[in-house]
C-alpha cells in the first residue's frame, strides 16, 4: 500500500515537475526574504540584509537538487524521458510515425474486437453477485428438470438459494388490439433473489409472486420508449396479467452463458415445466462437495419419485458458471474450435503488422546508424540506446492500442445492436472490462517487443567505426533483414488470404447449395396461440384454429397449397436415435434419423417431390393406423435395394407403435444447407397432440411477397390473441446459412487486412531500397541503361520477394488449412484449387499496385542528381 | 549558523518537524525558526537539509503541503501535519524518549 502509494505521488511529482521546481524557487525565495526582514528588524541595512540572507542560505541550487531527490526515481524518470524523446522524434517524422500507428491499430484493433467477442460469447461472467460460488446442475445428464424436482432440491437446504430458470420460452404480449412474442425466461420465485444481479429500474421478481415480469433493457428501450415510470405498469402476457416489477441493465448476462438474453422474465406457472438448476454454494463448499451432496439428495429423490429407465444419479453434472467451466456444458465443440481459430488468425494479424513496424524501425535504424554511432561513441550504454529504441516501439504500440480500441469500440457497438438470424434469444453484450485491458496491455508488450527487439538490438549492436564513416555508402545488400521480414510477412498474408478465400467460396458453395426444397414460393407463418385459452383436455378447439386456418388459406386467390408442419425445415430440427427394427430383419438396427410431423400435402406445399407411394392425407389422425413416410436416404440406409413401401418399422421406445412406411420422399436439408446427408422419417401431423406453436406453409403462384399481409391478417381474424410471423421461406435462411456466414465475413476480413498490412511492408521495402540504390540507379542510367533496364531492376526485386513469400505461404496454407475441414460444406476440400489460384491472383495484383510507386520513383532518378551526392 | 551548535541525530529531524507542526500548520522558513526558538538556540536546522526533509515526508504522507498568505501577507508553502503524521509522532515520540532514558541511564550508571 505505502509502496503504491509513494509510486503514485512520485508519478504524480514527475508529471508536475516544472511547476516543482517554480514552486521550490518560490519557497527558496521566501524563506531568504523572510530571513532578511528579520535582520532588517535587528538594524542591518536592506542590501546587506539580503546578501547575508542569501549567504546563510547557501547553494540553491545544491537545496533544489537534493530536494528534487527526494522524489526521484531514476528508471521511471527515464523510461519517461525516453518516451518523451521518442515522442519528439514521432513529431519529427509524423510519415512514419502515423504508417506505423496505423498498422499496429488494424492489428490491435482486430486482435481486442475478436477477443472481446470471444470472450463476451464464450467466457461471459454472468451478472449476479459473487458468481465464482454459483454452479449449474445438471440432474440425469439433462440440462433441464422438472419443477417439482427443484422444489424437492430446494427443500434440502443444500445450498444458499437454488435458481430454476427456462431461458427457450415464449408469451404472446397483447398490446392494445395487436399482438407480439417475447422470447421469455420462466424462472422460479427465488431467482432474483438467488442470483442477486443488479437492476436499471426497480427488483427482480421475489419469493412468493407470481404475476410481477422483469424487462430487459432491449425491451423497455425498443417497445416501452424508455418510460421511466414503467414500474407497476400491467402487460398481459398470454392471457394473464404481470405487472412490471424492474428493468434490468443493458449490460446484463444471463446466468445461461452463451449471449442468450430472454426478452422477458416470468415466474414459471407450471409443475410440468423443465427448468435449469442454478445454486449458490454456502461459504466454503466446493464443487466435489456439491455434487456428494447433491448424489445422495437424488438417491433419495429416485427412491421417493422414480421414473422408469432414468436415475437422476446418472450423469449427474456440476460446474462452475464462470470462465473455462461454460465450455463443459452444451457448447458445440465446432463453435469452440472457431473462436480458438479466430484467435490464431487475429494473431497472425498482429504478427504480420508488427513486421511492418519492425520493417519500418529497421530502415529508419539503419539511416540513424549516425545518431546512434554518435550517441555510443559519446558514453552511452548499449543498453541504453536498446532501452532507447524500445520505448519508440512501445509508444508506437501505445498509440496503436489506442486507435485500434477505438475500432474495437466502434465494432462493440455495432454488435451489440446486432439480432442474429435465429430462433433464440441470442444478444452480444460487449463491453469492454478488464479481461480485455489487461489483455490490450498484453498485446501492448508483444507487439512493441517483436516489432523492436530486433532493430533496437542491431542498430545499437552496430561497428561505431563503421558506422561513423558515413555507412550509409555501402551498397545495398538486396537479401537484408527486412527483405527477409517481408517475405515472412507475404508468405503469412497468404494464409491468411487463403483461408479467407476458402471460407468466402465455403459461403458461396452454401448459399448455391439445394435444400432439396421450393424456397422461391414458399412462405412460412407462425401462429403462437395463448396456452391457457386452448386448455381443453380433447383439443377440439386447437384443432377447430388449425382446420379453418388451413381451409382459408387453401381459399386465399393464389395460394396454390397449404399444410401445416410441427418444424419448419432449416430453422428447427429434432434427431432422434433408436435401435430400429422392420418386418424384413428381426435384429435391430442403430440409426439416427431427423423426425418431423408434417400435415397432408406438406410435400406438395413445399416442393418435395414424393419419389413412390403416397404422401399423407387426411385419413392420417390419431387412432388410425400408424404411417410414416421416410426419405430416400433412410430407405437405403434401412432397407438396401428393397422398396420400403409396405413394410414396417418399430423403434424401441417403450410406447411407440410399429408404422406402417407409406411414402418414400426425396432427400433434402433438415436443419443446415451445408450438412452431410441425412436420414429422415415424417409422421402425420394429426396422429399426436396439439401443440400451441403452429407453422403453417403457403405455397403461391407468384412472387411471396404480396401475401404476406393478407396471410398475417387472415390468421390474425381466427385467433386476435395469438402472435403470427409471416414470411418468405428465402428470408428464412438464417440459421442454415449464418455459420458459413460468420466464417465468411470473419476470415474474409482477416485475409483481407493482413493482405493490406502485406501489401504496404512490400511498397515500404521496395521504396526504401530505391531510395537507397539511387546512386546506383544514377549510374546504371548514366551509363546507358534504358528505363525498361531500370523497370526490371525494380520488378526483379519484387518479383523475387513476392515470388519467395507465395512459395512458402503457399507451402504453409497447404499444411495449416488441413483442421478447417471441420468447418466447411461437403465436397469442398482444403485443397481448393479456387481459393489458392484467387489468392495468387489477388496478391499478384496487390504486388504489381506495391511495386508501382516505387517503380516510378526509380524511373524519375535523375543521374545528374544521384551522382551529386558522391 | 553557529559552529557550536551539535549535530542532529539521525533521524530526529523529522521527529523535531513533526512535534513542531503538531502546534498547526507553518512554512519552512518558520519551522526552522520555532526549532532554534525552543531549543533555546541549540539546534540550528541547515535549509540544505531541511527542504529535502520535509519533501521526503511529503512522499511518505506524513505531511502535506499548500500555498497560503504568511504572517507578512506574503504568498508561502504551508506545511501540515496529516493523520498518518500524527501517528507517526506518536510512534516516534515514544521510541525517542525511551532511546534517550537508556543513553541517559548508561551515561549515569557507567
Amino acid at each position: 500500500m505505502q509502496f503504491l502509494r509513494e509510486l503514485w505521488l512520485r508519478l504524480r511529482w514527475l508529471a508536475g515537475r516544472s511547476r516543482f521546481h517554480s514552486e521550490l524557487a518560490d519557497e527558496m525565495q521566501f524563506h531568504i526574504e523572510r530571513r532578511a526582514e528579520e535582520l532588517e528588524e535587528g538594524g542591518v541595512s536592506h542590501v546587506e540584509a539580503i546578501a547575508r540572507a542569501s549567504r546563510e542560505f547557501g547553494s540553491r541550487l545544491k537545496v533544489a537538487e537534493d530536494t528534487s531527490g527526494a522524489w526521484q526515481f531514476r528508471w521511471l524518470e527515464e523510461i519517461f524521458s525516453d518516451l518523451c524523446y521518442a515522442g519528439r522524434a514521432f513529431r519529427r517524422n509524423p510519415g512514419f510515425a502515423l504508417t506505423a500507428i496505423f498498422c499496429l491499430a488494424l492489428g490491435i484493433g482486430a486482435n481486442t474486437t475478436i477477443f472481446s467477442i470471444t470472450s463476451s460469447f464464450l467466457f461471459s461472467q454472468p451478472s449476479c453477485r459473487d458468481s465464482a460460488s454459483m454452479i449449474a446442475i445438471w440432474e440425469g445428464g439433462n440440462s433441464g428438470s422438472s419443477v417439482s424436482d427443484y422444489r424437492f432440491l430446494r427443500d434440502a437446504h443444500i445450498f444458499n438459494g437454488l435458481a430454476g430458470i427456462d431461458v427457450e420460452r415464449e408469451v404472446n404480449w397483447r398490446d392494445g388490439d395487436r399482438t407480439s412474442r417475447f422470447y421469455a425466461g420462466m424462472v422460479t420465485d427465488d431467482f432474483f433473489t438467488t442470483l442477486e444481479c443488479p437492476f436499471l429500474l426497480g427488483r427482480g421478481i421475489a419469493p412468493g409472486e407470481t404475476t410481477t415480469a422483469v424487462l430487459s433493457d432491449r425491451v423497455w428501450r425498443g417497445k416501452f420508449g424508455e418510460d421511466p415510470a414503467i414500474l407497476g405498469r400491467k402487460l398481459i402476457l398470454d392471457g394473464r396479467v404481470y405487472s412490471i416489477a424492474g428493468v434490468l441493465p443493458a449490460n446484463h448476462r444471463s446466468v445461461a452463458g452463451f449471449s442468450i438474453s430472454p426478452d422477458i422474465y416470468i415466474p414459471v406457472a407450471d409443475d410440468d415445466d423443465d427448468v435449469q438448476f442454478y445454486a449458490r454454494m454456502p461459504k466454503g463448499m466446493t464443487i466435489p462437495i456439491a455434487r456428494a451432496r447433491l448424489r445422495s439428495v437424488f438417491e433419495q429423490l429416485d427412491r421417493i419419485h422414480p421414473k422408469d429407465g432414468w436415475k437422476r444419479t446418472n450423469q449427474l453434472r456440476v460446474m462452475g458458471v464462470t470462465g473455462f467451466d461454460v465450455l463443459n456444458q452444451e457448447m458445440p465443440g465446432q463453435v469452440t474450435a472457431f473462436f480458438a481459430m479466430l484467435m490464431i488468425v487475429v494473431g497472425l494479424v498482429l504478427l504480420i503488422a508488427c513486421t511492418n513496424v519492425a520493417g519500418l524501425l529497421l530502415a529508419r535504424a539503419s539511416s540513424r546508424s549516425q545518431e546512434i554511432a554518435i550517441r555510443l561513441s559519446l558514453g552511452a550504454s548499449r543498453r541504453r540506446i536498446v532501452r532507447h529504441l524500445l520505448a519508440e516501439s512501445f509508444l508506437l504500440s501505445l498509440l496503436g492500442l489506442v486507435a485500434g480500441l477505438a475500432i474495437d469500440l466502434t465494432c462493440a457497438k455495432e454488435l451489440n445492436d446486432l439480432t442474429l438470424p435465429v430462433p433464440l434469444p441470442i444478444h452480444l453484450v460487449v463491453s469492454p472490462d478488464w479481461r480485455l485491458l489487461w489483455y490490450s496491455l498484453c498485446t501492448v508488450l508483444v507487439s512493441a517487443l517483436v516489432c523492436g527487439l530486433l532493430p533496437a538490438v542491431k542498430a545499437a549492436g552496430r561497428d561505431v567505426n563503421l558506422a561513423l564513416k558515413r555507412g550509409e555508402r555501402r551498397i545495398a545488400r538486396r537479401w537484408n533483414l527486412r527483405s527477409v521480414l517481408v517475405v515472412g510477412q507475404l508468405a503469412v498474408s497468404i494464409v491468411l488470404l487463403a483461408t479467407g478465400f476458402l471460407f468466402v467460396h465455403n459461403l458461396l458453395r452454401a448459399a448455391s447449395m439445394n435444400p432439396g426444397f421450393d424456397i422461391r414460393h414458399t412462405i412460412w407463418a407462425y401462429m403462437r396461440l395463448v396456452p391457457d385459452e386452448y386448455k381443453d383436455p380433447d383439443e377440439t378447439k386447437q384443432m377447430l384454429v388449425v382446420r379453418s386456418a388451413l381451409e382459408q388459406l387453401r381459399a386465399l386467390p393464389g395460394v396454390e397449397s397449404a399444410a401445416i408442419t410441427r418444424r419448419v425445415p432449416l430453422n428447427d430440427n429434432c434427431v432422434t436415435g433408436t435401435r430400429l427394427r422392420t418386418d424384413l430383419f428381426s435384429t435391430p438396427v442403430p440409426v439416427q434419423y431427423e423426425c418431423n410431423n408434417v400435415g397432408p400435402d406438406y410435400f406438395r406445399t413445399i416442393g418435395i417431390p414424393i419419389q413412390r407411394g403416397r404422401e399423407f392425407n387426411a385419413a392420417d389422425r390419431k387412432g388410425s393406423q400408424p404411417v410414416a413416410i421416410v426419405n430416400e436416404a433412410f430407405a437405403h440406409a434401412v432397407f438396401g435395394n428393397t422398396d420400403p413401401v409396405g413394410h414396417t418399422i418399430t423403434t424401441d421406445f417403450t410406447d411407440d407403435k410399429t408404422k406402417l412406411i407409406v411414402g418414400v420422399a426425396k432427400d433434402s436439408k433438415y436443419f443446415t444447407l451445408s450438412e452431410k446427408q441425412r436420414l429422415a422419417v415424417y409422421e402425420p401431423y394429426f396422429a399426436y397432440g396439439e401443440p400451441i406453436n403452429l407453422h403453417f406453409l403457403i405455397h403461391t403462384a407468384g412472387s411471396p411477397a404480396a401475401y404476406v399481409k393478407p396471410i398475417t391478417d387472415l390468421l390474425g381474424r381466427l385467433d386476435s390473441t395469438a402472435a403470427i410471423e409471416t414470411k418468405p421461406m428465402s428470408r428464412a435462411l438464417g440459421v442454415a446459412l449464418l455459420p458459413s456466414q460468420v466464417g465468411a465475413a470473419m476470415l474474409g476480413a482477416m485475409g483481407i487486412l493482413g493482405l493490406t498490412l502485406a501489401a504496404i511492408g512490400l511498397y515500404g521495402v521496395l521504396l526504401y531500397s530505391v531510395s537507397r540504390r539511387t546512386r546506383e540507379i544514377g549510374l546504371r542510367v548514366a551509363l546507358g541503361a534504358t528505363p525498361s533496364d531500370v523497370l526490371r531492376l525494380i520488378a526483379r526485386h519484387s518479383l523475387v520477394l513476392v515470388g519467395s513469400g507465395m512459395i512458402i505461404g503457399l507451402a504453409l496454407a497447404f499444411f495449416a488449412m488441413q483442421p478447417l475441414a471441420l468447418f466447411l460444406v461437403p465436397g469442398l476440400s482444403t485443397l481448393d484449387s479456387t481459393a489458392f489460384l484467387g489468392v495468387v491472383g489477388v496478391l499478384g495484383a496487390v504486388a504489381l499496385l506495391a511495386t508501382l510507386p516505387p517503380a516510378i520513383r526509380a524511373l524519375r532518378v535523375d543521374p545528374m542528381v544521384a551522382l551529386r551526392y558522391e | 549558523m553557529s559552529d557550536d551548535s551539535p549535530q542532529l541525530l539521525p533521524g530526529t529531524l523529522y521527529l523535531l518537524i513533526l512535534r513542531i507542526l503538531a502546534a498547526g500548520p507553518l512554512h519552512g522558513y518558520a519551522i526552522g525558526r520555532r526549532i532554534k526558538q525552543c531549543s533555546a538556540d541549540v539546534l540550528d536546522v541547515e535549509e540544505g537539509s531541511l527542504y529535502p526533509a520535509l519533501n521526503r515526508m511529503l512522499l511518505k504522507g506524513w505531511l502535506r503541503a499548500e500555498w497560503g498568505i504568511s504572517e507578512t501577507n506574503r504568498k508561502a508553502r504551508f506545511y501540515r501535519l496529516t493523520n498518518e503524521g500524527q501517528k507517526r509522532l506518536a510512534a516516534e515520540a515514544s521510541e525517542f524518549n525511551k532511546l534517550i532514558a537508556a543513553i541517559q541511564l548508561v551515561m549515569k550508571t557507567a
